[in-house]
């Protein structure tokens, strides 16, 4: 293990990843900062991008953008009021209270601190949990996966905001979806309707840029003109530098949020925003001022702070040691994954190490990167702020054309990612969540040929999916997480 | 609860069912133990259809819920439905200048079709800043042919014809 991370740290110092790990961080940043970008609709952008890069430094600039736009959506937060994404919701009512309060440069240390501490933290849970979980997932067979991937999609289904009704629609919209095209045992074609455009299937790619990035264009087209304006009270970030002991004193809190965070980033569907609020409310709830919640209380900042930024090495674990993606973002990863001729999971750590051990050193490396970046660029982030979001979203747009464009080089991809814009931007409209279709889409495929597979070594018997310990567990969580939210919404997540 | 909410409910569950009256035609036994290619379809496309229903009948709860209250849903201003029929027409405008921007790349090649669209689609998002309409278009082109066709030697589509001999000539 140790020449893994030996090799692995010298290739992450290879200019190349170095300059990888810069640019992805600063287009991550600039991504998370900008309202109307997500942190997923930044990373969907990158693809293009990494078509010709080797795998390493593909994932090197990747996962630097993902660690970078968690973290820059809580700039904007502090500064202007604005969630960059919708996990700086809490940062926005503390750390823009203290703002107001004339102190951003320290609720910017604060947020950036916390940030990177929690993403670090994360990435030291990823390094010693990946492996374990990926060792322990070697003894998987198909009716483990098939239990695996529905206890993922019912999560995705219950958690991803709104109702749940709709999630799960949008979950079998997914699935369905994913069977478009040759069926990978018999070889019939499905849905395709004679024609060739469907007959390879829908890429991954192709979808996840109509779905997420296209149609956050066309809603953004609809609104006016934005203006935002620059928070008076901030000057630069070497005033206000807060002191140790105010983390030392905060200490039940930055232990409590990145555990929380991890934990919740490793759930299907969780991800930065359920983690921020749970651990916002934790640290409200356990709080000895409980009153200062709601007017710049730094203990909440720290713990949204702390909790969204660690759900990301959560996240990336399950990514790398199950091949399940937790989150848009993640499932952004598995298509990279694909166009580089990789499949994460169990085995990608014994076939592949210097790609798992590099994701590893990236990210961490990534997490140092943000300290500086974010010290240095803040201004730029700022001033990007300005920019007229007409020609930011024609950009964008040329970006979504050359993503589905250059995947095959086919014009057919273009008129999908547009249909797949138009699909997306009602669904938005109607209220229908879009990640549990993407997840699908991604699972979709995997779950299906592992229910078949278990009905093959079963003789067509279903009990083998309950037989098994590990599946029925799996399976009866599965139901537990499609029911539990119909009858009980946590308080916490309730209007996310 | 708008009517168009519930008339897209419709809509959702006919795409369902028209896809699972298709999917039947594909439940063939093959060997034993295999479900067939229309199993996981079926399954899947039944459940949606199922969900989509009682969204409906909870739409239709909802709506018949909030006819009944005399003090009901106020009647949009003026204002209001101006700002909603602008937003539409904006949404329009764009996915039109995206079709057409798809429509035409094959023809006139990457570098005149994204400046027509850069052109058209800042237009449609009302900008009318001279200097932003007279340059972005360019300077956005510019820009990205430099990085994917130069510099990472993406074949991005060159056009026909004459438009294939402007292409050839800058990448």
């Amino acid at each position: 293990m140790v020449e893994h991370y030996l090799t692995a740290f010298a290739a992450i110092f290879h200019p190349q990843n170095l300059l990888a790990l810069t640019l992805g961080g600063l287009w991550g940043l600039m991504a998370g900062a900008l309202p109307g970008i997500s942190t997923s609709m930044g990373v969907v952008l990158l693809l293009p991008f990494t078509y010709a890069m080797s795998p390493l430094t593909a994932f090197t600039i990747l996962v630097a953008a993902y660690c970078g736009g968690i973290t820059g959506g809580s700039i904007t937060s502090i500064l202007f009021g604005i969630p960059g994404e919708p996990s700086s919701v809490p940062t926005v009512i503390e750390g823009h209270s203290l703002a107001k309060q004339g102190r951003a440069a320290y609720a910017l240390w604060v947020f950036l601190l916390c940030s990177i501490g929690g993403g670090l933290f994360s990435v030291f849970v990823m390094m010693a949990a990946t492996p374990i979980i990926a060792n322990f997932a070697l003894r998987f067979g198909p009716p483990e996966y098939f239990a695996l991937t529905m206890l993922g999609l019912s999560v995705v289904s219950g958690l991803s905001g709104g109702s749940v009704l709709k999630g799960l629609i949008s979950c079998m919209l997914g699935i369905f979806l994913a069977t478009i095209g040759t069926d990978g045992i018999t070889g019939l074609e499905r849905f395709t309707f004679g024609t060739t455009i469907l007959l390879g299937g829908i890429s991954f790619i192709t979808a996840m840029v109509g779905l997420l990035a296209v149609s956050e264009i066309f809603i953004e087209a609809e609104e006016p003109f934005k203006e935002y304006k620059g928070s008076a009270n901030y000057r630069g970030m070497k005033e206000e530098m807060p002191k140790f002991s105010e983390f030392k004193e905060n200490w039940p809190t930055l232990t409590k949020s990145p555990i929380i965070g991890t934990i919740v980033g490793a759930l299907p569907g969780a991800g930065a925003t359920i983690a921020a609020f749970l651990a916002y409310g934790e640290a409200a709830r356990t709080s000895k001022h409980p009153e200062k919640f709601g007017n710049g209380a730094v203990e909440g900042l720290m713990a949204a702070e702390s909790a969204n930024n660690a759900s990301t090495g959560g996240s990336m674990t399950i990514l790398l040691s199950l091949g399940i993606p937790g989150s848009n973002t993640t499932a952004m990863l598995i298509a990279a994954f694909m166009i580089h001729g990789l499949q994460p999971g169990p085995l990608l750590l014994t076939q592949r190490p210097d790609i798992i051990y590099g994701i590893f050193v990236a990210m961490l490396m990534a997490n140092v990167f943000l300290l500086g970046l974010t010290i240095v660029g803040i201004r730029m982030f700022l001033q990007l702020n300005r920019l007229p979001y007409s020609v930011f979203s024609a950009a964008i747009m040329i970006l979504c054309v050359i993503g589905a464009f250059g995947l095959n080089n086919n014009m057919d991809d273009l008129y999908l990612m547009l249909a797949f814009g138009l699909i997306g931007y009602y669904m938005r409209k109607y209220g229908f969540p879009i990640a549990p279709a993407v997840l699908a889409l991604v699972l979709g495929d995997l779950a299906e040929l592992s229910l078949r597979r278990s009905l093959l070594l079963s003789l067509g018997d279903p009990l083998i999916l309950v037989s098994r310990p590990l599946s029925a567990i799996l399976l009866a969580a599965a139901v537990f997480s499609i029911v539990y939210p119909l009858f009980k919404k946590p308080k916490m997540l309730q209007g996310l | 609860m708008k009517k168009d909410e519930i008339v897209a409910n419709f809509v959702i569950i006919a795409f369902f069912v028209f896809m699972l009256y298709d999917s039947f035609k594909l439940h063939k036994i093959q060997r034993f133990g295999d479900v067939g290619s229309g199993f996981w379809p079926i399954l899947a496309l039944s459940a949606a259809i199922i969900l989509s229903i009682a969204l409906l009948i909870s739409n239709l709860k909802k709506y018949q819920g909030r006819k009944k209250q005399p003090s009901g849903e106020a009647s949009t201003s003026p204002a209001a439905e101006i700002d909603l029929k602008n937003r539409r027409k904006k949404f329009v405008l764009s996915a039109i200048c995206l079709l057409g921007y798809i429509l035409i790349m094959p023809y006139i090649g990457f570098i005149l079709a994204t400046i027509v669209y850069v052109f058209a689609f800042i237009l449609a998002l009302e900008e009318r800043r001279n200097l932003v309409l007279a340059l972005s278009p360019f300077l956005l082109t510019a820009l990205i042919v430099i990085v994917f066709a130069k510099f990472i030697g993406m074949p991005l589509p060159r056009g026909v014809d004459f438009f294939a001999a402007f292409s050839r000539f800058i990448y």
